[in-house]
């Protein structure tokens, strides 16, 4: 498959500096979801999903995205106001026009001299914002950047993606290499349009392909692209310590790393959707924060998010001693997933804004 | 310097409750009529105090507005509103005015209408009392702050909940005579301690009632001072900064401040002989005025509310109501009463009244010293 | 339209972020960015920021109803002794009303104030929870 070839490697001189994450404290248990809508209940095994993180009222994509973003600056050490461009990958922007970008940015104390926008591409936005502000580092155009993803998911009640659909955020801060807790080593996109998952633009919940999202939409971007990376680094599934993918419930990331060649046991370190469901934008990159919240300097990290629409990334991420230094200046992923408080299926119809009431 | 003095000569009141039939200005004419009746003339003045006529009936300048709605062509008029004093400021204002000779009689009305929307806009218009930046948008309402003061107290003093509850069901018991009461049913400490929970501690039977009415006194020098007379010696009034910018939540800075300037003025009266009139907007600040206007000692304010006879004879904004911008009408009408014939099946033969009004947390107060004539 | 647009963006530091005016004259520190000492009036003041972090040292349950706060009840309303020594008043989040308890040490974090449902302007501020990295 051909597809654009990078013929330098200017993400080379650029890393990753500080990691955040959240998820909120309220879950609901995936049987009460399909108890509640007649599936039959080992649907809740086939998927690999137990229960979902559900944001309470008063949260949304900005206020998950800015505790996410505020432990990766913690943990990056920098000033904010040596941010150069903020950049929030979401699929569930509290304003439709109104970038929550700026939100964040203005409650961090980032420069206003900057780059910042929202942006949308399904489940990879954050992950196509941390390629663009690597990119902005690596060309000398700004120092740091910060690349957020961040979700309230949304699913049509009744719809098997109710069971997965989930809140939580994932932040990156980027800069040179030197200063990095893990390093990019190299980085492809592989982006087709195909349509196996949408959302019309006044409607409050997605459709999509069911069958389609798999094989022609998931599975086929993710291996192309991890395909694409691995041949142009001369890189094998064996030279990797971790596998981290987009998983939109716990069984596809196993699967269609198997497909690639990697065993389970690189994989699932990196999964945390069957605790706490697939936060879309956040998805790939908890599962990534949940990697460093661990990994052993020296070693290498795939992750590669994948968005309907549909597009995948593939990053290779090489850990360095510094992680060691900031990794306990946040909470990590595994801290945030033991944070819990089961609530019923109302109070998530509550919490998310789903019953129909006049305001 | 010899200053004039100012009277109250005659006070009406209207009953409180939820009168959907009468808006604001049917409150007004029916207190104005009744004021008609007992003084014959129009006055020089009108002042209306009303704190949420702007944002439940939708009224400026409701002042203006009574003068032409009462047919009172060319009297000048005013309206005033500091919160939930409103009443007792429009009073300091009517008696400067008879002082300064530039009028000779001042009716003062309060009024207000609190039933024109459902509770929940109601709640958030009152909640406006506190700092729209710093508190009201964080979510921070007045019956909050109510609780967080009255467990700071319970703590301190070793005081519970029941002790507290002495109050409501004092305040419920005097309102039984007072026909223009708005709850006109006893409580007791049980039903206190069981009642739907606002801000816990604090019950609906800690907290004042929703409800309309008006008030009215007429002010008026000495050359008008009718036969009914009784002496507004003196009001004095402070302002004191938020509940979080202070060391001593248990104490009323402004309630203090104002007590502070008027003391003297009661020269040796015990204070628990003179007809009272504390603001109990909430259960805990009523006991909290008795301490700190001296009344009580700190922490003791709850024992010693069955042995003042003449507290709140109307029943409190407990009982007889909280008509936020009459209310201090309300006190100082069923003061007046008192002196003059009796209320609420009371007879008070004493020289002195003493009439406190605070906003919220204490952010204003005032203070009105009567005298008998 | 319920949500005034300047009132709240001139302001939006002091609720992004905890702001405290420290009076170059009486010394006193005071919760919220001000032009003007709250405790003495003097202008001579310095505006610095809180880390964020302290100890809820009282606090109510709140079923108090305005309009709009129906997802958002019961509250808890408290307030916070910052580790910098200054009370802040404050909501208190993701904790159950029958846990909450004088003492437990709390953070910032940003979460909705209100919105302006269903077309109108959502306010952010800082709301506290039980801090979750000692």
């Amino acid at each position: 498959m051909k597809g654009f070839k990078v013929l330098s490697r200017p993400e080379a001189k650029v890393g990753i500096l500080g990691w955040g994450a959240y998820i909120p404290r309220q879950r609901l248990k995936a049987s009460e979801i399909a108890g509640l809508w007649g599936f039959e209940h080992s649907i809740t095994k086939a998927l690999w999903i137990e229960e979902k993180a559900v944001a309470a009222a008063d949260e949304d994509a900005v206020t998950m995205g800015w505790y996410a973003a505020r432990s990766a600056i913690v943990r990056a050490g920098i000033n904010p106001q040596d941010i150069g461009a903020v950049f929030v990958g979401t699929e569930s922007k509290p304003y439709a026009v109104k970038p929550s970008a700026t939100i964040i940015a203005d409650a961090l104390n980032v420069s206003y001299k900057k780059l910042s926008t929202d942006m949308e591409f399904a489940c990879r936005a954050g992950s196509e914002g941390l390629r663009i502000a690597t990119a902005l580092v690596a060309s000398g155009t700004i120092k740091y950047g910060l690349a957020i993803g961040s979700d309230t998911a949304q699913a049509n009640p009744g719809d098997v993606l109710e069971l997965t659909a989930a809140s939580g955020a994932a932040a990156y801060v980027v800069g040179p290499a030197e200063e990095s807790v893990a390093r990019f080593e190299g980085m492809v996109t592989y982006i087709t349009d195909t349509p196996d998952f949408w959302r019309r633009d006044c409607s409050h919940y997605p459709l999509h392909g069911e069958g389609f999202t798999g094989d022609p939409a998931y599975f086929h971007h993710i291996m192309t692209s991890v395909k694409m990376l691995m041949e142009e680094l001369g890189l094998k599934p064996e030279d990797f310590d971790y596998a981290v993918f987009h998983q939109p419930n716990g069984k596809f990331p196993l699967r269609v790393g198997k497909k690639l060649g990697f065993p389970k046991e690189k994989i699932l370190p990196g999964i945390v959707t069957p605790w706490i469901g697939n936060t879309y934008n956040a998805s790939a990159l908890l599962g990534l924060a949940k990697v460093l919240d661990s990994a052993k300097p020296g070693q290498r990290i795939l992750v590669a998010p994948f968005g309907s629409g549909a597009g995948s990334d593939a990053i290779s991420i090489i850990v360095t001693d510094r992680v060691l230094e900031v990794r306990e200046k946040a909470p990590k992923v595994e801290e945030l997933i033991a944070r819990k408080k089961y609530i019923s299926y109302a109070q998530y119809a509550r919490s998310r804004h789903i019953i129909r009431r006049i305001v | 310097m010899q200053v004039s003095k100012a009277f109250i000569s005659a006070a009406c009141m209207t009953k409180i409750g939820r009168h959907f039939k009468l808006g604001i200005k049917n409150l007004i004419h029916e207190v104005t009529a009744c004021m008609e009746e007992k003084t014959g003339s129009r006055p020089d003045y009108l002042i209306v105090a009303s704190a949420l006529s702007a944002l439940q009936t939708h009224q400026l300048d409701i002042a203006s507005i009574t003068t032409q709605y009462l047919g009172w062509n060319n009297i000048p008029s005013m309206r005033v509103e500091t919160g939930e004093t409103s009443g007792i400021a429009a009073l300091e204002l009517a008696q400067y005015i008879v002082r300064s000779g530039a009028a000779s009689k001042v009716l003062v009305i309060g009024v207000e209408k609190m039933t024109e929307y459902p509770s929940n806009k109601v709640n958030a218009d009152y909640a406006k009392i506190l700092d729209y930046d710093t508190e009201y948008v964080r979510n921070i309402t007045p019956p909050n702050y109510a609780a967080l003061v009255m467990k700071e107290y319970m703590r301190k003093y070793g005081v519970t909940r029941d002790d507290v509850a002495e109050w409501p069901v004092r305040m419920h018991a005097n309102a039984v005579s007072n026909p223009y009461a708005q709850l006109r049913f006893p409580v007791s400490k049980e039903g206190v301690r069981n009642a739907m929970v606002i801000s816990e501690p604090i019950t609906l039977l800690d907290a004042f009632p929703i409800g309309d009415g008006a008030a009215a006194v007429l002010v008026t020098d000495e050359s008008a001072r009718g036969k009914d007379a009784v002496e507004v010696v003196a009001i004095t009034s402070a302002s004191a900064p938020s509940l979080y910018l202070r060391d001593d939540m248990t104490e009323l800075p402004a309630t203090k401040a104002a007590w502070a300037s008027l003391r003297r003025k009661l020269e040796a009266q015990r204070l628990d002989e003179v007809a009272l009139q504390v603001h109990d907007s909430y259960s805990i600040y009523g006991i909290l005025a008795l301490e700190t206007l001296g009344v009580s000692d700190r922490g003791k304010a709850c024992s010693i509310i069955p042995s003042l006879e003449y507290l709140n004879v109307g029943g409190g904004l407990k009982a007889r109501g909280h008509p936020i911008g009459a209310t201090g009408l309300y006190q100082v009408a069923e003061t007046y009463e008192l002196m003059i014939e009796g209320f609420a099946g009371k007879q008070y033969s004493g020289e002195y009244a003493l009439i406190h009004s605070m906003s919220g947390p204490d952010y204003n107060a005032r203070l009105a010293l009567l005298r008998r004539w | 339209m319920k949500h005034s647009i300047p009132i709240f963006w001139r302001n939006r530091e002091s609720h992004y972020r905890i702001k405290i005016t420290k009076c170059n004259a009486c010394g006193k520190p005071a919760y919220f960015g001000r032009d003007r000492c709250p405790y003495c009036g003097s202008r001579n003041v310095t505006i610095i920021e809180s880390e964020g972090k302290g100890i809820l040292v009282n606090f109510t349950i709140s079923y108090y109803r305005r309009e709009g706060d129906e997802e958002h009840l019961p509250r808890i309303i408290g307030l916070i002794r910052l580790d910098e020594g200054i009370m802040v008043p404050g909501e208190i989040v993701d904790i159950d009303p029958s846990e909450v308890k004088e003492g437990i040490r709390v953070e910032a974090v940003l979460r909705r104030y209100s919105s302006d449902d269903p077309y109108g302007l959502i306010y952010y501020g800082l709301k506290f929870i039980p801090i979750l990295k000692k």
